[in-house]
């Protein structure tokens, strides 16, 4: 292998491949990105065995090859190294790799490519269209309710994707909190398909994808096992969660008792010096609805009280409905009020221990379910 | 859980001590060359400091805490100022609050300077009420050189506004049945709650008095305010079930072992674990307390300690959960290599009155529900046969 390729192409593709490296890899070729030539191209992957990232850049290729490198090393490396040209070569009796750029030389010691696990990349199934913008806010906007990795029911740690027709809907629930997202797809899907993505993966997605144009293809392996992620130069392979995601519709609230209409910031302000207060008791706020004599009249009062102080914000809105007291864990509010996007959000509630709704004004795609917390009279 | 005093069912007989200028009067004990004078505790007014606490002669000049040095200085230029020394007057604060427990156990702490007592039970011997508090003013001023203000009420709210009324050296009582006509006067601020918005609300509405405020419908208050109407209509009308709190609540629940020769057996280590997360797991079953955090904490041979924690989503009281949160935690700190000495499980972040609700109320968790149940089971058998009757196999 010996190409020439550009520093900052080099550092930008290791960066978007380096997050698949596996943290804690159980084999040591795992912490190495594979470096390949492939049709005049450098090709970069990584992999923890869940999910691959594979990212082509732009190389003069003089040499066919292929070698893996230890992530950290090369990514450090090469991010210090100044703006110019890389050679690059593959030193097969020592399986090193020779780097020069600028006054700077060095060899790498690397481990065969044979050792890397394959990443399929040929997937040819239905390819699903969807712009990569609409993508990352869904993504955004969905993955926070899902469950942390290492806590809780597989499942939960996963986004529910429901491709239907041409109407994609994402879901995500903690088992406290679940977020629905809808989106138009490019075209019709022929059946429906229903899969469990790790939400992990699409978080990378969403970060892969910030600088792309092109309508992402998602391809969903015949045997349902993976799903694959197409962007121009960049390919996201995931393993998908098998299982059954609880059903949603059952969750979500069709009625209302109490429905309050209010400004997003000012919500978010109070909600946040409230969590201040209540860092130490789960978070806990309490919200107050009051309707006023006209429905624009009402107040929302947000508070919270703990052994370090209390505190108390009255917010002027526009309530519907019952008086109502409920309380809900305030960081689940704050990270929804981060991402829902328009300057209003309606929060509707039955009672202080159903299940409450916050989705912003105007925009129908939106719902989040959020489960208040038990307070004590 | 805390010990509380007795049930507002019964009259009580609560009592709020303040110590007066508490940080000036220590000032003037550690040099009496300051007896009487203007002084000043806090930090210099090119430090922007505020005022701490000023002595009575320097408040004549309309000094007050928390204002500004600088504006306390043009007030009273003459003014001693001096740093605050918080070791010296915690020591103080200790030395009343040792005094206030030989009087009763139920004394709540409010700040350095400050206490609730219940005295309901204590006139068979420490006389009545009244003469109590006269004793404890006596005896802080023998023994400590320093004078307090005393109030006697039913409860705490009136007991601590009539401390404050007549300082220093202040001793007000507000007879049982009183509290109403005793707060009427008074300003509506005097209330706990009652805040510079609070007040401006009840300004507008024509509310400047706590009688006045009392004389509000209890359903116009909540409309204005919430829950928080609510409390204010009772506590206009000089109505307070709040308990003397004494004991801050448990906070954690925690087992350790330290082993007879150090461990360097991963199988070990995780036998000990499990032992120890069920007793802990028992002992706050049977306080009736489920804890969110999870904590491990491992010394090495060479005494290095470690913990490490891990907050859930649902607080437990299970072995099983509480285990494996635990094993988790000692296979990410572990090395493997070093030696352990100790190891130990805890349970913080209790959840005793809040909880979470969960949005599929246990559908998904029928595993937690079976291990709950199990739990219980154990718990009986054990109690009814002993610790020994029945184990892990």
């Amino acid at each position: 292998m010996k190409l020439t390729c550009l520093q900052e192409n080099l550092a930008k593709g290791i960066s978007i491949v380096g997050r698949a490296v596996s943290t804690r890899a159980v084999l040591p070729v795992l912490s190495n990105i594979l470096l390949a030539t492939e049709e005049g191209r450098l090709k970069l992957a990584a992999t923890d065995l869940s999910t691959s990232i594979t990212c082509w850049i732009g190389a003069k290729v003089e040499e066919d090859g292929e070698i893996t490198i230890p992530a950290r090393l090369l990514s450090d490396f090469v991010s210090t190294l100044p703006s110019a040209q890389i050679q690059m070569e593959l030193v097969t009796r020592t399986k090193s790799l020779h780097l020069k750029c600028a006054q700077f030389e060095a060899d790498i010691h690397g481990i065969d490519a044979q050792d890397f696990p394959l990443i399929p990349s040929d997937v040819d199934d239905h390819k699903i269209g969807i712009p990569p913008s609409v993508l990352r806010q869904m993504i955004e906007q969905v993955t926070l309710a899902a469950a942390p990795a290492d806590e809780g029911r597989l499942v939960l740690t996963g986004t529910l994707a429901e491709f239907r027709e041409s109407e994609l809907t994402m879901v995500a629930a903690d088992g406290f909190r679940l977020s629905l997202r809808k989106a138009q797809l490019e075209e019709a899907v022929p059946e429906p398909l229903y899969v469990i993505i790790p939400a992990r993966a699409l978080r990378e997605l969403a970060r892969v994808s910030v600088e792309e144009e092109e309508p992402v293809e998602i391809i969903v392996t015949p045997n349902r096992n993976q799903v694959l992620f197409r962007l121009s130069n960049i390919e996201i392979i995931s393993q998908l969660i098998e299982g059954k995601f609880p059903d949603y519709n059952q969750i979500i609230p069709t009625s209302y008792g109490t429905r309050v209409l209010i400004n997003t910031h000012d919500l978010m302000r109070a909600v946040r010096i409230a969590v201040l207060f209540s860092r130490d008791v789960a978070n806990i706020v309490r919200l107050e609805i009051i309707p006023g004599p006209d429905e624009e009249a009402g107040r929302l009062i947000v508070e919270s009280a703990a052994e370090v102080g209390q505190n108390v914000g009255e917010l002027e809105a526009t309530v519907e409905g019952e008086q109502m007291e409920i309380a809900f864990n305030g960081r689940y509010m704050i990270d929804m009020l981060n991402v829902i996007g328009t300057e209003q959000v309606i929060l509707e509630a039955t009672n202080p221990s159903r299940p409450g709704i916050l989705k912003p004004v105007g925009d129908d795609n939106l719902v989040y379910v959020i489960m208040p917390m038990h307070i004590k009279k | 859980m805390p010990s509380t005093g007795v049930a507002p069912m019964t009259r009580r007989h609560i009592l709020h001590l303040d110590f007066d200028a508490f940080f000036a009067s220590v000032e003037e004990i550690l040099d009496p060359s300051l007896k009487g004078k203007p002084i000043i505790v806090g930090a210099p007014p090119e430090r922007r400091g505020v005022v701490a606490s000023a002595s009575y002669s320097a408040r004549a000049f309309g000094v007050r805490s928390a204002m500004p040095t600088a504006q306390a200085l043009r007030l009273c230029p003459q003014a001693i100022i001096l740093p605050p020394r918080h070791k010296i007057y915690g020591e103080y604060s200790a030395r009343m609050m040792a005094i206030l427990s030989e009087y009763t156990p139920l004394v709540e702490p409010l700040s350095l300077d400050e206490a609730f007592l219940d005295v309901t039970g204590c006139k068979a011997r420490w006389g009545s009420p009244e003469e109590l508090a006269h004793q404890l003013q006596e005896r802080l001023a023998a023994e400590l050189g320093l004078t307090a203000s005393i109030g006697l009420a039913s409860n705490k709210l009136v007991a601590k506004i009539a401390s404050g009324l007549e300082k220093p050296r202040g001793f007000v009582v507000v007879p049982h049945g009183r509290e109403a006509e005793f707060l009427a006067p008074l300003p509506a601020e005097k209330l706990w709650g009652v805040g510079e918005v609070t007040a401006g609300s009840l300004h507008e509405m024509g509310i400047s008095t706590i009688g006045q405020l009392a004389e509000l419908p209890a359903a116009q208050l909540e409309a204005r305010f919430g829950r928080r109407g609510r409390d204010l209509h009772r506590q206009a009308r000089g109505i307070d079930d709040s308990p003397v709190v004494v004991e801050r609540e448990e906070k954690s629940l925690s087992r350790e072992t330290t082993f007879a020769q150090d461990v360097g057996d991963p199988q070990v280590l995780r036998k000990k674990l499990l032992v120890l997360s069920e007793s802990v797991a028992r002992q706050l079953r049977r306080r009736g307390l489920r804890g969110r955090t999870v904590k491990l904490k491992l010394r090495y041979s060479d005494f290095k300690t470690l913990t490490r924690q891990v907050t859930m989503g649902t607080p437990t009281d299970l072995e099983q959960v509480i285990f494996d949160q635990a094993a988790r935690l000692l296979d990410k700190a572990w090395d493997r290599a070093t030696q352990v000495r100790l190891i130990g499980v805890g349970v913080t972040k209790f959840d005793t009155e809040e909880s979470q609700l969960s949005l599929f109320e246990g559908a998904g968790d029928g595993r937690i529900e079976k291990l709950r149940r199990l739990s219980q089971s154990v718990d009986r058998i054990r109690q009814k046969y002993g610790d020994e009757a029945i184990r892990r196999g």
